[in-house]
């Protein structure tokens, strides 16, 4: 007990001075405090008291996050967090969308209409919010578990938020289940790295030493598991069975919430990992201790191919578009393979789009839904004629979504097929060629997908016109969103230059 | 007068922005609108035809400062880290392989501007997509940087996509995703190339690596040892990187030419679509892989080019001759005249295959002489349909006696486009011939029987040009229809006047006169000649 004396001192000092980097997230535990509070005595005064609240803490936390992008990255908490220019684009994306979350959420019937009131809903997004900044920063495999329980825990409640019916329910007790399962073996693939390492530091020498020293099969073994964790929040094939039917079962705006921001998270949280497992100075993950080329690669070859192919059976929107969320988790694993500054600004310009366009493709397909009570795209037969100005803007979302011009998603979908090229000229490896092929092929068969709404709702027409319900804000917001999408295309400097 | 390029790619997107925002109460105004847009553009396009520079020194192809009406703005710009810079600039600019399909384009888009006055529903979509397609061909002719031409090129598939399948026929659905999927197929794996070139080509001014087309042309600026590099050709899985880019290239550019096999899309798309679109269809996207496999494939990887010059060929003859037993047998009129498209422009991959000075010019014209006599067969056709809603072949005879005028015009299409001296597409067809026999000697790429085999096409294509006058228009007059068709098939109008006029005047002129376009475009065409054959 007495030798941990002399680093106390030590240590409170460090903590003291980590807390200087750590303001974003201290304005989301306060901002969370205080949205639970004023749920408890203010909502009947003020019914969007908790939304007001959230929307000012998420503001501040991401103008927070956005006056500190070009400070020097540090390493936080007596090495339990990391704080780099890229964290902090992370957790920018992860703002936005938890922004457009919140003002999905407040034009939302279906929530605003819950018995419940939409208070605990903000303050669980805060909470959420907080453990995927964590996520993003770990660099402690301890930390790592942390973070992600506190998301999963978070979007468990979310998915079951306002379950009234047999299929909410089912949604939200699979993803909990699954989730558990998942957690479970990557808890379990820690304990066996801390076994062989006696640290859990990322960032400590004796890690990677300490894993040489072990047989081959065991560390892989270990490895793969905690990449089953991690795989579980992209939902990548072969753990993407959860994502269809919580994305059709849970509220439209968790949904989009939790097709965007956990993917962000997990995408950063598999970079820190990896980044490990990265030899100092060289280029290629083919050079590392494990080869991650081929499992990463075959991930990823799974994922474009099943979700694209699942995507083409879909009838629900909803279900549709979680399979095509498969499809562009496994294209965005594309950008890992180069493991450099070129692949990550890919991977941050995709996922900056990404989130635009399925947060506007998820705000529509709500729109039409409350307005028509149409959740097929069976349903959408003839809706060019009658919201013509949203399925319009629907068609350059789906075109985006595709990847093609003239919208910010071609440009997207243009940067990561080069930081694939550029990992396929270091390596040569032909299972980045099949990669980049499958890739091609997948946006082919995406469009197929994809246009069978603006068919459904351009070439075909109703027998009986569908009940229309007024216009929302979500409208105007979505056609906002897809004005950043053309404005990307035309200058995407404004975005690159933050990279 | 530097932004003229811009002013003429950008009307009508301006245009088509105007009728989105007017009300709907000003629909019939519409047409009027893209109809006056196309006349400032065709007017433009007379306009820099006459001011076209056609000396030696500004030749073009291969040399930036060389091309004509250039405009250069930085557009953008990355830092990529390994890799070094990436530059993108917005570059438009033409020569002497450009500046006809400026001309032929405004004119092709008037007359299907004409034609539109056929389309009743959902005017105000209609005109704004079609002021959308017209931006990006004219777009696509004009880029010289392969980021700006790619995303012209995507942009072409989307209007198309809606104006087949919202204003089509009764499969128009089927017709319209196809085209789509056929065309995107090859485009998506054009990208791949697009990327792996610029990691390749350095902009020796800059350092950066670039998307300029003018760089990529010239092998000095490819980094030793890049994938596309011709001193250090490397493999992509045992095929030569270079060819295996040119193939990949061609098919995208071969699917819209269309070559056979990977015409499939064209006699669906033709048949559903509207007779605008069917004329834009045939007078103008064709083009474009014809302008793309010259501009892109041959200028950027002419090694590859002249290695599979004799494949390239047997496609072209293929294509001929295929096409126009095809055309033989259909009953459609309108399936006629699409896969006789598929024939003729197989008379211009083989000039474009044959690398000689006549091959290449006759190419050209007859690209030019194509589009212009495919608009017109298809606008004739589309007369006949909106008259009866009809076009099978059988259900018509002696139309000559009900219809003089209509015959006349029939008459001079058919003839013109059968390559009968005196018309264009004679000249054209003759000088893709000649390129193509002479081929032997001259360069040794193409066999003589591939010129032999390809004026067989023409003897084909008169049989079935001729044996349809014979049926449709011959004779006593036997309609399907009976005596209400009688009264519906009118003769032709003043408005289908203004339309035929100038492209029967065109077939004539240039039947007559080749000299307007071959001298416009001699000096860029010795220089391509000159580039690929090294």
């Amino acid at each position: 007990m007495n030798d941990f004396i002399p680093g106390i001192s030590y240590s409170i000092d460090n903590t003291l001075g980590s807390l200087g980097f750590f303001l974003p997230e201290i304005v989301l535990v306060i901002g969370f405090l205080v949205v639970i509070i004023s749920d408890l005595f203010l909502t009947h005064k003020n019914k969007q008291i908790c939304f007001i609240l959230t929307l000012i803490t998420l503001l501040i936390a991401g103008f927070l996050s956005f006056t500190s992008l070009n400070s020097v990255s540090a390493s936080l908490f007596g090495g339990m967090i990391r704080l780099d220019h890229q964290a902090i684009l992370f957790k920018l994306l992860i703002c936005a969308a938890s922004i457009l979350f919140v003002l999905f959420v407040r034009f939302n019937k279906a929530l605003q209409s819950t018995g419940k009131g939409t208070g605990d809903m903000h303050s669980i997004l805060l909470a959420v919010h907080l453990g995927l900044s964590l996520m993003v920063m770990s660099a402690n495999l301890l930390m790592i578990y942390l973070s992600v329980e506190m998301v999963s825990v978070g979007s468990y409640l979310m998915v079951g938020y306002s379950s009234r019916n047999a299929k909410q329910s089912e949604a939200a007790m699979k993803y909990a289940l699954f989730g558990a399962v998942c957690s479970a073996i990557m808890l379990y693939g820690i304990s066996l790295l801390y076994g062989f390492t006696g640290t859990l530091d990322l960032g400590d020498p004796s890690f990677i030493s300490g894993i040489l020293a072990i047989q081959d099969f065991s560390w892989g073994l270990a490895i793969v598991m905690v990449l089953v964790g991690i795989a579980f929040k992209l939902s990548l094939v072969p753990f993407h069975f959860w994502s269809p039917d919580v994305y059709e079962g849970a509220p439209t705006p968790v949904t989009a919430f939790l097709s965007t921001a956990p993917k962000i998270a997990g995408f950063a949280l598999l970079i820190n990992f990896l980044w490990v497992f990265q030899p100092m100075g060289v280029g290629g993950l083919s050079n590392s201790l494990f080869n991650f080329n081929s499992v990463l690669g075959a991930v990823a070859i799974l994922s474009m191919v099943i979700g694209n192919f699942g995507a083409i059976w879909q009838n629900n929107v909803k279900r549709m578009l979680a399979y095509s969320s498969i499809g562009h988790t496994g294209f965005m694993l594309m950008t890992l393979f180069v493991f450099s500054e070129s692949g990550f600004k890919a991977l941050i310009f995709y996922m900056a789009i990404y989130v635009i366009m399925n947060m506007a493709a998820f705000m529509m397909v709500d729109e039409i839904e409350e307005r028509s009570g149409q959740k097929d795209i069976d349903g959408y037969k003839g809706f060019g004629k009658y919201i013509g100005l949203l399925m319009t803007g629907m068609v350059i979302v789906l075109i985006s979504l595709t990847g093609l011009p003239p919208t910010a998603g071609f440009t997207a979908k243009f940067l990561v097929f080069s930081a694939a090229w550029e990992a396929f000229k270091l390596s040569g490896s032909p299972i980045l060629m099949a990669m980049i092929m499958t890739g091609a092929i997948s946006t082919v068969i995406s469009l197929f997908y994809y246009f069978k709404i603006p068919m459904n709702a351009f070439l075909r027409d109703s027998e009986s016109p569908s009940v229309l319900l007024p216009v929302t804000p979500k409208t105007y917001l979505s056609l906002f969103l897809v004005f950043l999408l053309i404005l990307f295309m035309i200058f995407p400097s404004l975005l690159l230059r933050l990279l | 007068m530097s932004y003229i390029l811009s002013i003429l790619i950008f009307l009508p997107l301006a245009a088509a922005l105007i009728i989105m925002i007017l009300p709907t109460s000003f629909r019939e105004r519409f047409k009027y609108i893209a109809l006056g847009t196309t006349i400032i553009q065709f007017i433009i396009s007379v306009f820099i035809y006459l001011n076209f520079n056609n000396t030696a020194s500004f030749a073009g192809v291969n040399k930036e400062n060389q091309f004509q009406l250039l405009e250069k703005v930085s557009w953008i710009r990355l830092d990529l880290g390994s890799i070094g810079k990436l530059e993108i600039d917005y570059l438009l600019g033409i020569d002497g392989l450009s500046m006809p399909f400026l001309i032929l384009s405004a004119l092709v888009m008037f007359v299907a501007t004409l034609a539109s006055w056929e389309i009743k529903t959902n005017l105000k979509a209609f005109f704004a997509l079609l002021l959308l397609l017209n931006t990006a061909i004219i777009g696509v002719f004009c880029a010289l940087d392969f980021f700006l031409f790619y995303i012209f090129y995507e942009l072409m598939l989307l209007p198309l996509y809606f104006l087949i399948g919202m204003w089509g026929g009764v499969r128009r659905e089927y017709a319209a995703i196809k085209f789509f999927l056929y065309t995107l197929f090859g485009s998506v794996f054009m990208l791949l190339v697009i990327i792996g070139l610029y990691f390749s080509v350095v902009n020796p001014a800059t350092g950066n690596h670039t998307f300029n087309m003018i760089l990529m042309m010239d092998p000095a600026n490819y980094l030793d040892g890049s994938i596309f590099s011709s001193i250090t050709d490397q493999g992509i899985l045992g095929i030569s990187a270079r060819l295996l880019a040119f193939i990949v290239l061609f098919v995208a550019f071969a699917i819209k030419v269309p070559v056979v096999p990977l015409h499939t899309w064209l006699p669906d798309a033709h048949v559903e679509a509207p007779t605008p679109i069917s004329i834009i269809l045939a007078g103008l996207l064709l083009k474009v892989g014809g302008y793309g496999i010259l501009r892109v494939c041959f200028s950027i990887f002419p090694d590859a080019a002249l290695s599979s010059a004799w494949w390239l060929g047997l496609l072209g003859v293929i294509s001929i001759i295929y096409g126009a037993l095809n055309a033989l047998a259909q009953t459609d009129l309108k399936r006629l005249i699409a896969y006789s498209s598929v024939s003729h422009m197989g008379f211009v991959l083989l000039g474009i295959a044959s690398c000689t000075t006549e091959g290449v010019s006759g190419a050209m014209l007859q690209m030019i002489s194509h589009g212009g006599l495919s608009a017109m067969l298809f606008f004739l056709v589309g007369m006949i349909y909106q008259r009866v809603h009809d076009r099978e072949i059988a259900n018509f005879r002696g139309l000559a006696l009900i219809m003089p005028q209509f015959t006349v015009f029939v008459m001079i299409a058919f003839f013109a486009s059968l390559g009968l001296p005196g018309f264009s597409a004679f000249m054209a067809e003759a000088f893709s011939l000649i390129g193509a026999f002479t081929s032997q000697d001259v360069n040794g790429l193409l066999p003589r029987w591939m010129a032999i085999a390809g004026s067989l096409g023409i003897l084909l294509s008169a049989a079935y040009f001729l044996w349809t006058l014979q049926r449709m228009f011959f004779g006593q007059t036997r309609l399907k229809g009976g005596d209400e068709w009688l009264v519906r098939l009118t003769d032709v109008n003043l408005r289908e006047k203004f339309a035929l006029i100038p492209l029967a005047a065109l077939a004539l002129l240039l039947g007559i006169f080749p000299g307007l376009v071959f001298s416009k475009m001699n000096t860029s065409v010795l220089a391509f000649i000159q580039m690929i054959s090294g």
